[in-house]
């Protein structure tokens, strides 16, 4: 988001790469044209195919696959996956953000320790964090049990919960897998926060809210951003969760996806979803730079004043 | 640009290393065994390696429309698929798999006759029978009192938000077809319509859809009934009797998963070592011990224990002839799945 080479056309080290340079990305080059390039021209190309016997592709040119994206029920599946993912990053935006500035305001090994416990759950398999999920969230789980044993169920709620199987499930999973990939960038950014410039900003005469609306927030907008794109975008075409925890019951567009590559064997209209998907991919990284750029120069007086 | 020269040429001769070592390995044999998750015990994949010394490579998948996909995507290669009874038939149909050498079968007289010549393969030219089951309803009878003896029991207003369902749209609509009297294999558009309204019904009452595997939110609890794979109703009853299987009273079909060999097969022979490795009594008990689904092995189902032929799930007591899935085509089969997602997302 910040640094990029091409905004600095005064930067000494911003030459032309050499032979040596070329040859150092090209292990990472090879990787992005084989598994990332590639693969998305292969989807494209499906997209325009049609579906042949038992699931065989028929390569051609037609649009078919993309009017059917914009079937009315395909649309109210895009619109509820959005909303999903949306309601997703707000509130992991409202529990990382908070979570991510204490974590960066500790002394530095205590800093380390924390980050670190952000990090453990990423060495178990997702799936079986999802299943563990389950166990908490069942009827006859750990969370109904907590509550029964504290009196809870029977005094503020009549029954036990039946929240396993439930768009709520389908939130919590949401939310929980995505967390980390809020709190890691907005941490890097409030990490690098000087807090000078909060000290500065109360010198000056700002309130709390004035400081943190108009030095915090823009300050750490890079991982917020950031923090809202790791989170958006996977949240949106998940399906794991949707099936695991929510029962199947309502899909969301991965779940679609899915289902036309496994189940219904109908791969150029999968691509086709997969490529308006990926169109949306783009387009939301185009507002969030957008909105960056528009952030910044608020910022930037800001910083040189110190 | 000497460096890079270097480099390539070092690159070469780690490419010709590597190949040089992968060839003899490949000598010594290898299976692409390409089948269903949950279905073919470890046991049985050690067995035949410390016998032949081929290393199998088990790769798995979740529905046979899902083995189809990857199959016809081309790129991986396998030397044995498992398909259920209608993709067998559409793959016959479409010449995607290579006739069975009985010669080499030496236990194939092992096979109960009644599980031999069916529809999907009137000749049995193709493929060799893997597992039987059925389809049927599993109630837990210390929550659910009254009987449940069909698709309308199971699906009655009172046991709303208790069901747990397959997730497979052909199973329910055939569940629906039975309901309406209608032949199973019937998907024309009058009968697809006739399944829309009593479908959307039963899908508001369904908690929810999972094929991996339905007998865990009956086991948790979290829900009571299930239209299930018998193999799973199954296991349950092993694990606690108060899990009753029955099949369906307005109509229950069979199922047949299979053995056969793609086209493009590279280790045909060892393919058929498997087989008939598989068709052994003492191999297919094996199978049975751990995916307790009906097993078309007489031979093996004489070393069963009375409790395992006992179970109603595995062994049903059948009154009537129970039907079994035809190729639909790829029409009825889009439009079942358009109708499922269309009811699915219909709230």
């Amino acid at each position: 988001m910040q640094g990029l080479p091409g905004s600095f056309p005064e930067n000494p080290h911003a030459r032309a790469p050499r032979l040596r340079g070329w040859l150092l990305l090209a292990p990472m080059l090879a990787w992005l044209a084989l598994f990332v390039v590639a693969p998305a021209f292969v989807l494209l190309a499906y997209s325009f195919a049609s579906r042949g016997a038992l699931g065989a592709v028929e390569f051609g040119f037609s649009w078919d696959n993309y009017a059917r994206v914009f079937d009315p029920i395909y649309l109210k599946i895009l619109a509820r996956s959005v909303g999903y993912a949306a309601l997703t990053t707000v509130l992991c935006v409202l529990i990382g953000y908070p979570a991510a500035w204490f974590i960066a305001r500790r002394p530095p090994v205590w800093r380390e320790r924390l980050i670190l416990l952000v990090m453990i759950p990423f060495w178990t398999s997702f799936l079986i964090r999802t299943y563990a999920w389950i166990a908490i969230l069942k009827s006859e789980g750990l969370l109904n049990g907590l509550l029964q044993a504290s009196g809870a169920v029977p005094r503020i709620f009549p029954e036990p919960l039946a929240l396993l199987y439930t768009p709520t499930a389908v939130v919590i999973g949401l939310v929980y897998a995505y967390l980390p990939f809020m709190i890691l960038p907005v941490y890097a950014s409030a990490e690098k926060l000087d807090g000078s410039l909060v000290e500065a900003a109360h010198d000056l005469g700002a309130g709390p809210l004035r400081v943190f609306r108009e030095v915090i927030v823009p300050l750490t907008w890079p991982g917020i951003a950031a923090g809202m794109l790791l989170v958006f975008m996977p949240a949106l075409g998940m399906f794991a969760v949707t099936d695991l925890m929510g029962g199947a019951r309502v899909s969301m567009i991965g779940n679609v996806i899915h289902n036309q590559f496994t189940k219904a064997l109908n791969l150029p209209f999968g691509a086709a979803l997969g490529v308006v998907f990926t169109l949306l991919f783009v387009l939301c990284y185009a507002l969030l730079q957008w909105r960056g750029g528009r952030a910044r120069p608020a910022a930037a007086p800001a910083a040189s004043n110190s | 640009m000497k460096k890079l020269r270097h480099l390539i040429l070092l690159g070469l001769a780690a490419l010709c290393a590597t190949t040089a070592f992968a060839a003899p390995k490949k000598k010594k044999g290898e299976l692409n065994l390409f089948a269903w998750s949950e279905y073919v015990p470890q046991a049985v994949l050690d067995g035949f390696t410390e016998e032949t010394g081929i290393k199998v490579n088990y790769e798995t998948y979740a529905s046979g429309e899902e083995m189809l996909a990857k199959l016809q995507a081309g790129g991986a290669r396998y030397d044995l698929i498992q398909p259920p009874d209608y993709v067998a038939e559409a793959m016959i149909k479409n010449d995607l798999l290579v006739p069975i050498q009985r010669e080499k079968l030496t236990n194939y007289g092992n096979l109960l006759p009644e599980y031999l010549g069916m529809p999907h393969d009137p000749e049995q030219r193709y493929t060799v029978p893997y597992m039987v089951g059925t389809v049927g309803i599993v109630v837990n009878t210390e929550r659910v009192k009254d009987p449940v003896l069909g698709y309308a029991d199971l699906f009655a207003e009172k046991h709303a938000g208790r069901i747990v369902v397959l997730d497979d749209g052909r199973e329910l609509a055939t569940a629906a077809l039975y309901t309406l009297g209608k032949n199973l294999n019937d998907f024309s558009d009058e009968n697809l319509a006739a399944v829309k309204p009593v479908l959307a019904t039963w899908f508001k009452r369904v908690k929810l859809f999972d094929s991996d595997s339905p007998k865990t939110a009956l086991l948790n609890g979290d829900v009571d009934l299930g239209l299930v794979w018998g193999g799973e109703a199954a296991l349950l009853w092993k694990e606690d009797k108060k899990f009753q299987y029955v099949l369906p009273a307005e109509g229950a079909h069979m199922f047949v998963d299979l053995l056969g060999i793609p086209k493009r097969a590279k280790n045909v022979e060892n393919a058929h070592l498997f087989i008939d490795y598989i068709l052994r009594p003492e191999v297919s008990k094996l199978i049975s011990d751990d995916f307790p689904y009906t097993n078309p092995n007489g031979a093996a189902r004489k070393l069963l224990s009375a409790d395992q032929l006992a179970n109603p799930a595995s062994y049903p007591k059948v009154d009537r002839k129970l039907d079994t899935f035809r190729d639909l085509g790829d029409a009825a089969a889009a439009k079942i799945d358009e109708l499922i997602t269309d009811l699915k997302n219909a709230r």
